[in-house]
């Protein structure tokens, strides 16, 4: 990772401005670049300009962000008169607060500087923003009420009596009764969340003499926030596989909960948190924040039935890559700026999903958005953090931006993106302060890679997909010979198993031989010559192997697309043979020659390899029915053709399972059920991961259409019991693989089977990874239990006989559905 | 509720001003009249609403479906994978279109995708309506993308220089040849 690649933006218009004066064309370029605005420039509108200005706050370290709030609130109240302005100002703030987070403090400055100037504006503001509340709680919008309670908490000093302290004594009454009913239950925590991390905004805030409050409302919190979650477990990122060194893991609500106890004790210090507010201080008047209007907070209303909202809920873990070195680069978990610095960054992480340059920017930004001596300053090497001194603060901002990215990657049961927008993230990280980030990644990657075999496996697996992807954006260069010593471990080893994946997934992006150029001797070995070419040769080419006439026989006749009734006497013919050789089943030799040809005949390309299966559709749909062994048959042919590059294969049992001529189990029953170190192939699980989500994202359909309101009752008997049937098979596939991977997980799976040669050593090795590969698909089932529970939860509304229009309407829609997985077009 | 708000930032996911400009002339082309007569309510009707194909431009013409599937497959399963061919060679030149089942995963691919690196170059991606036969060709002179007809940077990945470029050099070197 050591070369970065800029981008040619600036280098292009530098030149252009330079031949700006006495230039010939000679490119196009210096037309697009040099040309001068044609038109005249116009007066752009106040608003416009204030909203500019309001936009871009804090971000900038040139200016004195206390000038900027000044000059904000004085335009906006000496031009009160400006209805665009004021209306545009009024919502501004309330969309700055949602989507930016970190600008929540100097956003709640401005209003508390206007309070001073125009105290009916902040009026109108409480309004709009306690509304918004309203929507939310009602909505079930945790997140968003969150933020609008920070900024609420943020104006405290300008709010009568209470204020604030009034709705976190709701909401965590509300959570006190609904945890009293369901200790198992996730909203409650949720509430006790937003309460806690609301309360910090307010100790940070101009409010004053609030220690009795704010002390009062932790000790009361405790109950709820000190209680490890129930369902902690399934989400821990470090289960440890027998490894002893694993640690519990840290729930984010105990964990702040502790912190606060500590501030309450230390006089709320909250160090990192900015307070631009005391720019209110700087004024001549005396004592100026009591001589300001105190407005009443309106009323927020915490609903008799509150749900869930639109993401699922399980417990929040504490996540850190960089929490075990021997200097602090990130806040330690006993410092409430762990939890408050990485609540800002995964709320702006999460929020800005449709723009992930500005997310990174932000990431690389954050020491402007935080108290001035929070970190050291950016891009201060590792090493160099030995000799800060005294007290001063060791936290490298990149870090705690780039360990906030990491927890989100490694979120289980899974993060509210696709994991590809957390890839993406890092990556324009990188290209922006390749300085900066590319080292605290290689940490990141070191400490990854030192305990992947204690970590989750789908998040072992989430790691390699992430290095791989990463690496693919720049140039492929990593420190391989950090690892070489890696390279001789068994294949079953995980390290070395994830070696093996993540080159694997290099070479997909890329090709073989160009990673075989990235890497150190020692690790040539991997790259065979199978991979590096490009059609894999055709078995039967060789007479020493069984079947070799008829297979070639049939290629021939696939090749120049013969009719079926020729291509069936040689299928015929293997199946004698088989039987004079006592072959167990004649369909299985056959259904290999067929299924082989078939990809020799598509290895150039994906859709090469679609239209040959399309052409022989019929016979290969055929087979399933007939013989379990033999459907098992073309995924072995399919992968044993593909052995050199198992993505291709796993792309094609893929497809094959969209044109249902495998079954999900027979894909589970292939990769689980025979040969134990499948287990530790990467692609295997990828196969099974990708299989399962077909499914389960298949039953989640159909449970969906069939809540469609407005059904007959016969309609209805109908969708419930296609739904039924669709979770009875999705509970089918678990059961099946629960029982092999419990048996390989045990030690139990007849070891006989296998070729024999297992030492006592291999067999534990497989059966730590039986036990991974049990954690992972038992919480996958448990997340869509817990799913399904919910979606029951809410009512259906049926219509009474006679009200058919309507009904045959949605019938329609139920139909609709009824889905991808009958094949492509 | 007013329309949609608009954001603090950019989206990344939204047409390029390739396809908006491109639809604006052919509006005043072809419905000038139409578009004075639709009433302001009823705006028109936008093609993109539930777009689940994306154009996929910048590729290197050495690019393979299978290195496209494996990235392109992060942001969701893939219905359909169209390569862009050399309208005379039939061989890769440089787009493609994908197609995605859903119109969530397109605008997530614009965001997460669009703008990284496929085989070491940075591809581009834009909505598209929807793929149509004869659209896999290149409409360039010479068989490939327009673009490759007259660029005068040297690019390794698309086959060198412009390809008009080419041509009239070597034009110019046999008539030279030839005066000697």
């Amino acid at each position: 990772m050591a070369d970065y690649d800029r981008g040619p933006r600036d280098g292009g218009r530098g030149r252009g401005n330079y031949n700006n004066n006495n230039r010939k064309r000679r490119y196009r370029d210096d037309d697009d670049f040099d040309r001068r605005p044609q038109r005249r420039r116009y007066e752009e509108p106040l608003s416009v300009k204030v909203r500019r200005q309001l936009l871009s706050i804090a971000e900038s370290a040139l200016k004195r962000v206390e000038d900027e709030i000044v000059s904000i609130a004085k335009t906006v109240c000496d031009n009160y008169e400006d209805e665009e302005l004021r209306n545009s100002f009024y919502d501004l703030v309330i969309q700055l607060v949602v989507e930016q987070p970190f600008k929540t403090p100097f956003v709640a400055a401005v209003v508390l500087v206007v309070n001073t100037m125009r105290a009916e504006m902040v009026a109108e503001i409480l309004k709009r923003a306690t509304e918004r509340v309203n929507t939310c709680v009602q909505m079930g919008e945790w997140r968003e009420t969150k933020l609008l309670m920070k900024f609420l908490g943020g104006l405290q000093g300008a709010l009568e009596g209470d204020g604030v302290w009034l709705v976190l004594q709701d909401l965590l009454s509300k959570a006190i009764d609904l945890q009293t009913e369901n200790n198992e239950e996730t909203i409650g925590p949720e509430l006790v969340k937003i309460i806690l991390f609301t309360i910090p905004y307010i100790m940070a805030s101009s409010a004053t003499d609030m220690q009795e409050k704010a002390a009062g409302m932790v000790e009361n919190a405790d109950i709820i926030a000190s209680e490890p979650h129930v369902l902690q477990a399934l989400v821990d990122p470090y289960p440890g596989n027998g490894n002893e060194e694993a640690t519990a893991p840290n729930g984010v609500l105990s964990l702040l909960q502790k912190q606060l106890q500590g501030e309450a004790a230390n006089g709320w210090e909250l160090s990192c948190l900015p307070r631009p507010w005391k720019v209110l201080l700087e004024t001549e008047q005396e004592n100026p924040l009591a001589s300001t209007t105190k407005h009443p907070l309106p009323a927020i209303v915490i609903p008799e039935a509150v749900t869930a909202g639109p993401r699922p809920l399980f417990p929040e873990l504490y996540f850190s890559v960089y929490a075990h070195q021997d200097v602090e680069t990130v806040p330690p978990m006993t410092d409430i700026a762990s939890c408050l610095l990485r609540d800002a960054l995964v709320d702006t992480i999460n929020i800005l999903d449709f723009n992930r340059n500005a997310t990174a920017r932000f990431l690389i930004d954050i020491d402007c958005y935080f108290s001035p001596d929070t970190f050291v300053k950016r891009a201060t090497p590792f090493d160099r953090l030995r000799d800060v001194e005294g007290d001063k603060s060791t936290w490298k901002p990149e870090d705690v931006a780039v360990d906030a990215v990491f927890s989100q990657l490694f979120q289980l049961p899974s993060p509210e993106h696709k994991l590809v927008y957390y890839h993406s993230i890092l990556t324009e990280s990188c290209k922006l302060a390749p300085a900066a980030i590319a080292p605290s990644l290689g940490r990141a990657i070191r400490f990854l890679y030192r305990n992947v075999d204690s970590m989750d496996l789908e998040l072992s697996y989430r790691f390699m997909d992430w290095f791989a992807h990463h690496l693919s954006n720049f140039g492929f260069t990593w420190k391989w010979t950090e690892w070489i010593d890696d390279v001789e471990l068994p294949g079953t080893d995980p390290k070395k198993a994830f070696i093996e994946g993540a080159l694997d997934k290099e070479i997909r992006l890329s090709f073989a031989q160009r990673i075989k150029g990235t890497l150190p001797a020692p690790y040539q070995q991997l790259i065979t010559e199978g991979k590096e070419k490009d059609t894999p040769d055709f078995k039967y080419n060789d007479d020493a192997v069984p079947f070799a006439q008829e297979g070639r026989a049939i290629l021939a006749l696939l090749k120049r697309k013969a009719p079926e009734d020729e291509i069936q006497p040689v299928i015929d013919q293997i199946r004698q043979l088989a039987l004079d050789m006592n072959l167990p089943d004649p369909l299985v030799p056959s259904t290999d020659a067929y299924m082989t040809s078939i990809c020799y005949i598509g290895s150039k390309s994906l859709s090469h390899v679609l239209s040959s299966i399309e052409r022989c559709r019929e016979r290969l749909l055929a087979i399933g029915p007939r013989s379990s062994d033999a459907r098992k048959q073309i995924i072995d042919s399919v992968m044993d053709y593909w052995k050199d590059q198992p993505g291709i294969g796993v792309n094609i049992v893929d497809k094959l399972l969209n044109y249902t001529i495998l079954s999900p189990g027979s894909v589970i029953e292939w990769a689980v059920s025979q040969h134990g170190n499948r287990l530790s192939m990467s692609y295997v699980y990828e196969m099974v991961s990708l299989t399962i989500g077909k499914v389960t994202g298949r039953t989640r359909q159909v449970v969906r259409s069939s809540k469609v309101p407005g059904l007959t009752a016969e309609q209805r008997t109908l969708v419930v019991q296609s739904m039924q049937a669709e979770r009875k098979s999705m509970k089918d596939l678990f059961a099946l693989m629960e029982d092999s991977l419990v048996s390989w997980a045990t030690g139990s799976k007849d070891q006989v089977m296998q070729s024999g040669d297992g030492t006592s050593d291999e067999e534990a090795v497989i059966r730590q990874w039986g036990e991974r590969w049990l954690r992972v698909f038992r919480r996958k089932y448990a997340v869509e239990e817990a799913w399904f529970v919910e979606v029951e939860k809410v009512p259906v509304i049926d219509v009474a006989p006679g009200e058919g229009v309507l009904a045959n309407g949605n019938a329609d829609k139920v139909d609709e559905v009824e889905m991808k997985d009958d094949g492509i077009e | 509720m007013p329309g949609p708000v608009r954001n603090t930032v950019d989206r990344l996911d939204k047409p390029s001003a390739y396809y908006q400009a491109r639809n604006k002339k052919r509006r005043y082309r072809d419905d000038d009249d139409r578009e004075r007569e639709r009433t302001p309510e009823e705006p028109a009707d936008d093609p993109l609403k539930d777009a689940a194909t994306l154009y996929v431009g910048n590729l290197s013409f050495y690019t393979t479906e299978e290195q496209i599937h494996e990235l392109f497959a992060k942001c969701g399963e893939i219905k359909r994978l169209i390569m862009g061919l050399d309208r005379f060679n039939k061989t890769p030149c440089g787009f493609c279109f994908v197609e995605y089942y859903t119109h969530q995963d397109a605008l997530d691919c614009m965001k997460y995708i669009g703008g990284t690196k496929l085989d070491e170059r940075i591809i581009r991606t834009d909505l598209d309506p929807g793929f149509q036969e004869g659209r896999q060709y290149g409409r360039g002179k010479s068989g490939g993308q327009v673009r490759d007809e007259y660029r005068e940077e040297y690019d390794e990945g698309r086959g060198g220089l412009g390809r008009a470029i080419q041509a009239e050099r070597l034009k110019e070197e046999e008539e030279y040849g030839k005066g000697r």
